[in-house]
C-alpha cells in the first residue's frame, strides 16, 4: 500500500536543491523583502554617490520616515489581521478621525490623556465589534457594512465637533510617551516596532492566529473542526478598529491637532499596504511581516519621490502600479501554490 | 458485538420538507458499512445528523448503548466520531502540521502554540498512522497536496485523536484510480485497529471492495440493510436503482 502514491510525488522532492533566491520567494512575505531590500541598497548607494543632491540618508530624512511609518502601520496592522480572516474594513480612517476627535476633546475639557486615549481606543474596538455584529447578524458583506461606517462615522465627525481643527496638548509626559525620542528612535516608530513584534507572535505562534487563518482559509472547515469562527471575526474586528483609534492617537500626538479631515482615503492605503506585503482579497493568507514591509515600501518611495521632487500625481501613479503588479504575483502564488 | 453507535427511528423534517423519515440502523466496532443510496435518498441529513450539524425531529441515537444527543459537531467528536467532508475538510493556505492540530493546537498555558511538538507528532502521525507517501514534510501547505494527499492528511487527523468512526462523505468522487486504492486500503487499516468507517457514497464498487455490511436509503428511510457474504453487486445495484 505504502509505495502507491509515491512516484506521482518524486518532482517535489527537487525543493530542496532550490536556489537561495527560490527559498527567499517562497517564504511568505519573501517576495516583498527581495523588492524592500533591492529599493534600500539603490537609495542608500544613490544617496552615497549623491549625498547633496538625493539626501535620503541625512538624519532629518530619516527622521520624517520614522514618523511617517507607524500611523500607516498600525491601521494597516489592523486592516491586515482583519483581512487574513476574511473580511474588510474600510472605515478605519474614519474611525481613525474620530476617535482622535473624541481624545482631544476630552483632553480640551480637561481630562488626563491617559484617560483620553484609552477611552478612544474603546470607542476603536466598539465601532469595530458594531461593524463586526452588523456583517454577521446579517450575513452581509463587510466591504458594504463598513464603506456605510466610512460615510457614517466621517460624518460622526463633523457632527460631534464641525469642521475645525482641535488643538490636542496633554501632559508633557504623555507626550514624550508617544512623540518624544529614545536613543535618537521617534518613540513612535518604538511603538510601531512593539506591535509588529507582539502582533507576529499573536498570529503566528498563538492559537489565536492559527484560527485567524483557519477562518479566512476556508470557514466551513473551520466550522467543521469545532472553530467559533464568529468570535474570531469579531474580535479581528474589534482589533482593527483598535488599532485605528491607536494610530489615532499616534499622528495626533506627532502633530498636537487633529484635522476632521485627516483620515480621508488612508484605509485605502492600509489595504494597499497589506495587498502589496502579500495579503489575500480573499483571506487566508499573508503574513505580518509582509504588511509591515508593505507599509515601509509604500513610504519609501512616497519619499523618494518628494526627494527626487517629483511632482505628487506620480507617488499615486506609483502607489497603484505597485497596488496592481502585487495584486497580480499574489494570485499566481495562490494559483500555483508556490511549493 | 456491541454497537458503536445507534440510530433509533429517527425523522428529519425541515419544514414541510421530511428528509428522514423513521431511519434505524447501527454501526458495530470495528465495522466499514457503505451507507448507499441515489442522490436525494438521505445520505447527507443523515451525515449530518450523526456529525451533530442537525438534531432529528423525532428519535434518537445511541452511543454505547446509551441513549444521547448531538446539539454540535463537537458532541459527535467527543463521541470519538470524526466526519471526513470531501472539500471541507482543510484550510489549503495552511501547513498539514496546522490543519491537523487545527482547533485542538497544543499551547502552552498562555495559548502559544508548541510548533516543535506539534510538528514531530505531525511529521510521525504522516509516516506511521497513515502511509501516505510523497509528502516530504508536515511544512507543506495543503494547498499543494493532491485530492487523495489532501484526504489521507484530514484521516491522519481523525486517527491521532483517536476516533472511533469515520464518516466519509464521497470519498472517493475526487480521487484518481491509484488514489481511491490507497484511501480504501487505508480504510481496511483502519479497521483492523477497530476504528469503524461509514462510506456514504453511489459509488458501489468503491463500497463494495471494503465493507462488511450495506445499509442502502431511499427517499429518506432504510430500503435494505445486507451483509457483504448475503449479496451481490448486481443485488445492490438493483436495491439502489428501483426503490
Amino acid at each position: 500500500m505504502t509505495p502507491i502514491l509515491s512516484e506521482s510525488a518524486a518532482p517535489r522532492s527537487r525543493s530542496q536543491r532550490q536556489s537561495l533566491l527560490k527559498q527567499i520567494m517562497g517564504m511568505p512575505a519573501g517576495a516583498i523583502f527581495l523588492v524592500f531590500v533591492t529599493l534600500q541598497i539603490v537609495c542608500i548607494a544613490g544617496a552615497l554617490l549623491y549625498p547633496d543632491d538625493f539626501r535620503y540618508l541625512s538624519p532629518q530624512n530619516l527622521t520624517i520616515l520614522m514618523k511617517a511609518v507607524p500611523v500607516l502601520g498600525c491601521l494597516a496592522l489592523g486592516a491586515g489581521v482583519l483581512m487574513i480572516a476574511g473580511e474588510f474594513d474600510l472605515s478605519i480612517g474614519s474611525v481613525y478621525t474620530f476617535t482622535a476627535i473624541l481624545m482631544a476633546t476630552l483632553v480640551e475639557a480637561g481630562l488626563s490623556a491617559f484617560l483620553a486615549a484609552p477611552l478612544g481606543i474603546v470607542a476603536g474596538v466598539l465601532i469595530g465589534l458594531l461593524n463586526g455584529k452588523i456583517t454577521l447578524r446579517f450575513g452581509l458583506p463587510s466591504f458594504i457594512v463598513t464603506l456605510g461606517g466610512l460615510l457614517f462615522w466621517r460624518g460622526a465627525v463633523l457632527l460631534y465637533n464641525g469642521a475645525v481643527q482641535v488643538r490636542f496638548d496633554p501632559e508633557p509626559v504623555f507626550s514624550s510617551l508617544f512623540s518624544g525620542t529614545l536613543l535618537g528612535v521617534n518613540a513612535a516608530f518604538i511603538w510601531i516596532i512593539l506591535f509588529v513584534v507582539g502582533f507576529h507572535f499573536l498570529l503566528h505562534r498563538h492559537r489565536f492566529g492559527n484560527h485567524v487563518f483557519a477562518t479566512g482559509g476556508n470557514r466551513g472547515a473551520a466550522e467543521a473542526i469545532g472553530i467559533n469562527t464568529d468570535r474570531v471575526k469579531m474580535v479581528a474586528f474589534a482589533i482593527a478598529g483598535g488599532m485605528a483609534a491607536i494610530a489615532g492617537i499616534l499622528a495626533t500626538a506627532r502633530v498636537g491637532s487633529v484635522q476632521p479631515g485627516q483620515g480621508a482615503g488612508l484605509e485605502l492605503q492600509a489595504i494597499a499596504a497589506c495587498v502589496i506585503g502579500g495579503l489575500s482579497l480573499r483571506g487566508g493568507r499573508g503574513s505580518i511581516i509582509g504588511i509591515f514591509l508593505g507599509v515601509l515600501l509604500i513610504h519609501t518611495i512616497t519619499d523618494v519621490l518628494l526627494l527626487l521632487r517629483a511632482p505628487g500625481f506620480y507617488l499615486d501613479m506609483f502607489i497603484a502600479t505597485l497596488i496592481v503588479l502585487a495584486a497580480i504575483f499574489n494570485h499566481l502564488i495562490e494559483r500555483r501554490g508556490l511549493a | 458485538m456491541s454497537n458503536l453507535l445507534e440510530l433509533h427511528n429517527i425523522s428529519k423534517s425541515f419544514g414541510a420538507l421530511t428528509a428522514l423519515r423513521n431511519l434505524s440502523f447501527h454501526i458495530g466496532e470495528g465495522e466499514v458499512v457503505g451507507l448507499l443510496g441515489d442522490n436525494g435518498a438521505g445520505k447527507s441529513t443523515t451525515v449530518n445528523l450523526i456529525s451533530g450539524i442537525h438534531k432529528p425531529t423525532e428519535g434518537y441515537l445511541s452511543v454505547d448503548g446509551k441513549r444521547t444527543m448531538f446539539s454540535c459537531r463537537s458532541d459527535s467528536a467527543d463521541a470519538g466520531i470524526e466526519t471526513i467532508y470531501q472539500h471541507t475538510a482543510l484550510v489549503d493556505s495552511l501547513s498539514i502540521t496546522r490543519n491537523i492540530f487545527m482547533g485542538r493546537e497544543l499551547t502552552d498555558r498562555f495559548g502559544f502554540l508548541r510548533q516543535a511538538e506539534m510538528r514531530e507528532i505531525a511529521m510521525e502521525v504522516l509516516q506511521n498512522a497513515v502511509h501516505i507517501s510523497g509528502i516530504d514534510s508536515p511544512d507543506t501547505l495543503v494547498g499543494n497536496l493532491s485530492g487523495g494527499q489532501k484526504q489521507a492528511v484530514a484521516i491522519a487527523r481523525a486517527v491521532y485523536f483517536k476516533k472511533r468512526v469515520l464518516l466519509l462523505d464521497e470519498p472517493t468522487s475526487a480521487l484518481s484510480v491509484r488514489e481511491t486504492e490507497a484511501l480504501l486500503n487505508q480504510v481496511l487499516k483502519l479497521k483492523a485497529e477497530n476504528v469503524s468507517s461509514v462510506l456514504v457514497t453511489h459509488n458501489i464498487y468503491h463500497a463494495y471492495q471494503v465493507c462488511d455490511r450495506f445499509v442502502i436509503m431511499s427517499h429518506g428511510t432504510k430500503v435494505f440493510d445486507v451483509q457483504k457474504a448475503d449479496t451481490t453487486i448486481n443485488q445492490l445495484t438493483e436495491y439502489v436503482v428501483l426503490t
